[in-house]
């Protein structure tokens, strides 16, 4: 089994854009991707398309109509489907297609252009004998993000530091849409209540934007001209939104997707081992609440990390160094961006937001109401013949 | 008892705004000045203009100003009916124009008389007054007199 890598990536300004098309704006990541893996559509053997449902934007069957603009005439074209975890879980489905001998060079390509749509209509539109509530999805989260507060008697605090680190750490990422060099605590703190606890500043916004990887096997990775991103665990998992004894808190899902991913990166401790962590934090709570579920801090001390600031962007265990969600949201590219993050980070391209020394990272992407999971270990070396 | 279906009132709603980009902002911004633009490809000039060639991928090059005279190489005769670009029977037709590869959509004016279409016809743009940067900005095609 040939090992996998990422040799290129590449995004878009994450912003409301309304100077170009969805096409056009598809483009510019795919077109970024392909420069720095130096190949051309020639060279790809199948693409893989994320995307939030159609719904959201209002293009039906996506994957076809953006077939010219993702280069992908005369190649096999899926569409990955998952909510907002969809970005992850489409590079896995990439990778899947290399590891299984399906394809040799397979682009990944992603993106959202929310302006185009009504993000909360789309989630609550009017049905006839159905309930319209319209309560965004913010709503949903905050009892579970108050539940985590109670199990855990985290300070109240903590979220306003997780969303100051982040939004301190966009200013490093050109691509990021919230740009807020000036944020306190404090500014936080005072910021309008949205769904208590979750204040405005400690939510995500909606963003246009799109990202692009390419996955290659590893006799491609070993000639590319950049450094290649290795990927050395990889895992999804699934559970139904509601059913009795479902703990959201702490999903098994979350849990059992990442001790797959650290057993095939034979990762046994895994806060010790991994450099940087971007995770998918559309509220700021979830930075404690994530850091348990996928065992890089024990239960109930996730939010002792955020106090001690060692996630913080100097800290031992940076998270989210391009600013993460809370810094743009483009929904059906926000996965592959956390992925595309982790693989910059250990090529050593991250730009301003390089963590030094970097050599092992999580790239990490949540859907639906904590449903879907899925993440990878990526690393600068190449993994041992036995992964998996 | 009678037997009665629930029924609940439903609208279907497109509440989207569709972004155009420069390259089709500019060929429906020309229809509302009643020019026809095309763009460059590599096989040749595509109208309608698109912003990648779909049968390469490839981005399009720059927009052209074209003629709105061109050739019919395929057409349907239909009935006239509410909401159509005609009060008379008329053809929906694919139309080569000069100068371009391809074809666009529209409809073609012969009077209601079936016998005067022919593939191979010439037709040029017949445009509106009140034009406002979209397809129906050309009423409809009619024979180069």
């Amino acid at each position: 089994m040939t090992a996998l890598a990422v040799i290129g990536v590449g995004q878009s300004k994450q912003a409301k854009r309304r100077e170009v098309t969805i096409g056009a704006m598809v483009r510019e990541a795919v077109a970024q991707a392909m420069a720095d893996a130096e190949l051309t559509f020639a060279d790809i053997d199948a693409v893989v398309l994320s995307k939030t449902p159609d719904l959201f934007d209002g293009v039906m069957n996506p994957e076809l109509y953006l077939a010219d603009a993702m280069g992908a005439v005369g190649l096999p074209v899926t569409r990955v489907f998952t909510g907002g975890s969809v970005g992850g879980h489409a590079a896995l489905y990439g990778a899947h297609l290399v590891e299984a001998g399906l394809a040799r060079r397979v682009l990944v390509v992603a993106y959202s252009k929310e302006s185009e749509g009504n993000f909360t209509w789309a989630l609550s539109r009017g049905l006839p004998f159905s309930v319209q509530l319209g309560a965004g999805a913010g709503a949903h989260f905050a009892p579970v993000i108050r539940e985590y507060i109670r199990r855990s008697n985290a300070p109240e605090h903590i979220g306003w530091q997780v969303a100051v680190n982040h939004r301190l750490n966009a200013t490093r990422n050109p691509y990021a849409h919230v740009q807020r060099p000036d944020i306190t605590v404090e500014e936080v703190r005072d910021s309008r209540m949205l769904w208590d606890p979750i204040r405005f500043l400690e939510s995500c916004p909606s963003s246009d934007g799109s990202c692009a990887i390419v996955i290659t096997g590893e006799d491609d990775a070993a000639r590319a001209e950049r450094p290649p991103a290795w990927i050395h665990g990889m895992a999804w998992r699934t559970e139904t939104g509601h059913f009795a004894g479902r703990d959201e808190v702490n999903p098994q899902a979350g849990r059992e997707c990442a001790a797959d991913a650290y057993r095939q990166a034979r990762i046994v401790d895994p806060a010790a081992e991994i450099d940087v962590a971007e995770l998918y934090i559309p509220y700021s709570w979830y930075e404690p609440i994530w850091l348990e579920n996928i065992g890089l801090a024990d239960v109930g001390s996730g939010w002792k990390l955020v106090e001690d600031g060692r996630t913080a962007f100097g800290g031992d265990l940076p998270v989210n160094p391009s600013g993460g969600v809370l810094s743009g949201n483009p929904t059906g590219a926000t996965g592959l961006l956390r992925f595309a993050e982790a693989a910059l980070q250990v090529r050593g391209m991250a730009g301003e937001h390089q963590v030094d020394g970097a050599r092992r990272a999580i790239g990490h992407a949540m859907g639906g109401a904590s449903q879907f999971h899925a993440l990878w270990v990526v690393g600068s070396a190449k993994p041992g013949k036995d992964r998996a | 008892m009678t037997a009665e279906s629930l029924s609940a009132p439903y609208t279907v709603e497109f509440p989207f705004e569709r972004t155009v980009g420069p390259k089709i902002g500019t060929f429906l911004g020309g229809l509302r000045d009643a020019r026809l633009y095309g763009v460059r490809t590599e096989r040749g000039v595509l109208c309608p203009p698109l912003e990648f060639d779909p049968r390469t991928g490839a981005e399009t090059g720059a927009l052209v100003p074209l003629v709105t005279t061109g050739t019919v190489t395929s057409w349907t005769w239909v009935p006239s009916r509410p909401g159509d670009p005609l009060p008379h029977d008329f053809a929906w037709a694919l139309i080569a124009i000069d100068g371009t590869i391809g074809a666009l959509f529209h409809a073609v004016d012969v009077g209601g008389e079936f016998a005067r279409m022919s593939t191979g016809m010439r037709v040029c743009a017949r445009w509106r007054q009140d034009r406002i940067g979209g397809m129906r900005d050309i009423e409809c095609f009619e024979v180069v007199p």
